[in-house]
């Protein structure tokens, strides 16, 4: 696995608050900015993998592909989408395959979601007739029990959001740029869902990515940066529920660590930035842990001590993050991951960024409250 | 088996419920709170489940003791429903039951600053939804509701 494929192009569109552009413009002018970048035309996509789906991209976007695919796994479909795109060429139903998302929630539109606008509003069957709404009393439940078993304060999750911020501030196109925030912003900032407050949660962004996989020789011949696929992995929580630990687990990340850095034949300890899925604060601090960067129970301390800062002993989530980036669901992780290997950040530049851990995570699977968590480590080097 | 008239069915229908769960929302029509069980291991299952082990054959429904222990929970302080306007602040627990099962709902009959990780709870039973329908709520123990040491 371990560089033979890699990411040709990265076609990446504004990303922010009520652009007022509909979700499929998004699509094709992320997947026209990533064939302009490597100097390609429509006609070199031969496979097209929509991350959510519906039907009339293809005739809008002019794209004649063997293969049109739609996934659905939530924030985990972006490293999902590249595994297909991967399988695809392996098999040979393609060479060039092109893993799109856009969405426009803060101008009117989800996919799927034709009558919600937002992540506030996605609910979870049964618990919603008893008012648990929104993606952020899903996550709660996880922050209470892990403050419960392990001390975690509101502050710790408020160090999170600052560090984020501060990596933000100095990024432009972010919603952090020039922003910075204080811990003493975090306590003051009100309770939305309790333990979260409102700086601990992320905000919907519209915006539209592509990325073009390939295999790795047509991808060097493309381009002088090909970013290369070292190892990947998923992992469901549902195993958790069954056996009472679902919420002490923000995923089941285990597995998806394990196959994807058997095939990176790589530690932890040679992954220079971290770029973590991020909906809300406790969402850095139990992946640290359940990664290996901090000890379980002890996210809270090492980032409150300054852990994932940029001398820290792993910058994560670099660009701010979705808490205060953007949230492009799954590929905000994987567009900074990029960025930071190209060497491209610009003030954000992290001194070392030759191997970056990205992660994914969706789709809550109803009343279990489990979800998918995908793992891809991304290297500049096969 | 049908949990009661058209109106249950509806609000259940809305929210993607399984019929395979129709048994339970008829019992908590008679006050029951029921949890699926594996007949061969005795394993509890809520909401209706094949056994891990051994699967479908040996599933039926068993009332539950309705008695359990706060896991976890949130407390919702922002509206994001109109009708969420008038309830907040409250409380979505999962209650993890005797049994062993989680189970999701509110916690009711105490002040919201009282609610804690291993707060022993028993089940009550409420008609909402415009009278459609009967939910499981619970309140702490009569007691043990200031009790932190217990359960977790």
């Amino acid at each position: 696995m371990r560089g033979r494929y890699a990411i040709a192009a990265l076609g990446l569109t504004e990303q922010g608050i009520g652009l007022g552009r509909s979700d499929r413009d998004l699509r094709g002018d992320a997947v026209e900015r990533a064939l302009n970048a490597v100097g390609l035309e429509r006609d070199a996509i031969d496979g097209y993998i929509h991350c959510w789906g519906e039907r009339e991209d293809l005739r809008y976007l002019g794209l004649s592909p063997n293969l049109n695919w739609s996934l659905s796994c939530g924030g985990a479909t972006p490293t999902a989408a590249i595994l297909g795109a991967i399988g695809a060429i392996e098999t040979g139903q393609a060479e060039m395959v092109a893993c799109v998302y856009g969405i426009a929630p803060t101008s009117g539109y989800i996919p799927g979601l034709r009558d919600l606008k937002s992540i506030g509003s996605y609910s979870y069957g049964y618990p919603s007739l008893y008012g648990m709404v929104g993606a952020a009393s899903a996550h709660a439940l996880h922050a209470r029990r892990h403050m419960h078993l392990f001390g975690t304060t509101s502050k710790q999750m408020g160090a999170v959001a600052v560090q984020q911020r501060a990596y933000a501030a100095v990024r432009p196109k972010t919603l952090g740029y020039g922003k910075p925030i204080t811990i003493e912003d975090h306590q003051a900032s009100p309770l939305i869902v309790d333990p979260f407050r409102r700086l601990d949660c992320c905000r919907d962004t519209d915006g539209g990515v592509a990325v073009l996989i390939c295999g790795a020789d047509r991808a060097r011949a493309l381009t002088p940066q090909p970013i290369y696929i070292l190892g990947a992995g998923m992992g469901q929580n549902v195993v958790n529920w069954h056996n009472g630990t679902i919420y002490q687990h923000h995923d089941n990340i285990a597995p998806a660590k394990a196959r994807a850095f058997a095939q990176a034949g790589i530690t932890i300890a040679d992954i220079d930035v971290a770029e973590l899925y991020d909906p809300f604060t406790i969402s850095v601090i139990m992946q640290l842990e359940a990664y290996g960067f901090a000890a379980e129970g002890q996210g809270g301390p090492f980032v409150a001590e300054g852990g994932t800062g940029p001398d820290g002993v792993i910058p994560t989530n670099t660009g701010g993050g979705q808490l205060s980036g953007f949230y492009a669901t799954g590929f905000t992780p994987i567009i900074e991951a990029i960025v930071q290997l190209r060497g491209e950040a610009g003030a954000g530049q992290m001194k070392k960024a030759d191997i970056a851990l990205c992660s994914g995570h969706g789709l809550n699977a109803g009343v279990q409250n489990t979800w998918n968590h995908a793992t891809l480590i991304l290297g500049n080097q096969p | 088996m049908n949990a009661g008239d058209s109106g249950d069915l509806l609000i259940l229908k809305q929210l993607g419920a399984d019929h395979l769960d129709l048994p339970f929302w008829a019992g908590t029509r008679r006050e029951e709170l029921l949890l699926h069980r594996c007949g061969l291991c005795g394993r509890h299952y809520w909401p209706a489940s094949r056994c891990v082990t051994h699967g479908a054959a040996n599933m039926a429904w068993t009332p539950s003791s309705g008695r359990g222990t706060v896991h976890t929970y949130t407390i919702l302080h922002h509206a994001y429903t109109a009708e969420m306007a008038t309830q907040v602040p409250y409380c979505v627990a999962v209650v993890e039951l005797e049994e062993g099962p989680f189970f999701h709902s509110n916690i009711v009959g105490c002040p919201m600053d009282q609610i804690h990780v291993g707060l022993p709870v028993q089940v009550r039973f409420v008609v909402q939804k415009a009278g459609r329908l009967t939910l499981p709520v619970f309140t702490p123990v009569s007691g043990h509701d200031d009790d932190r040491r217990a359960g977790a």
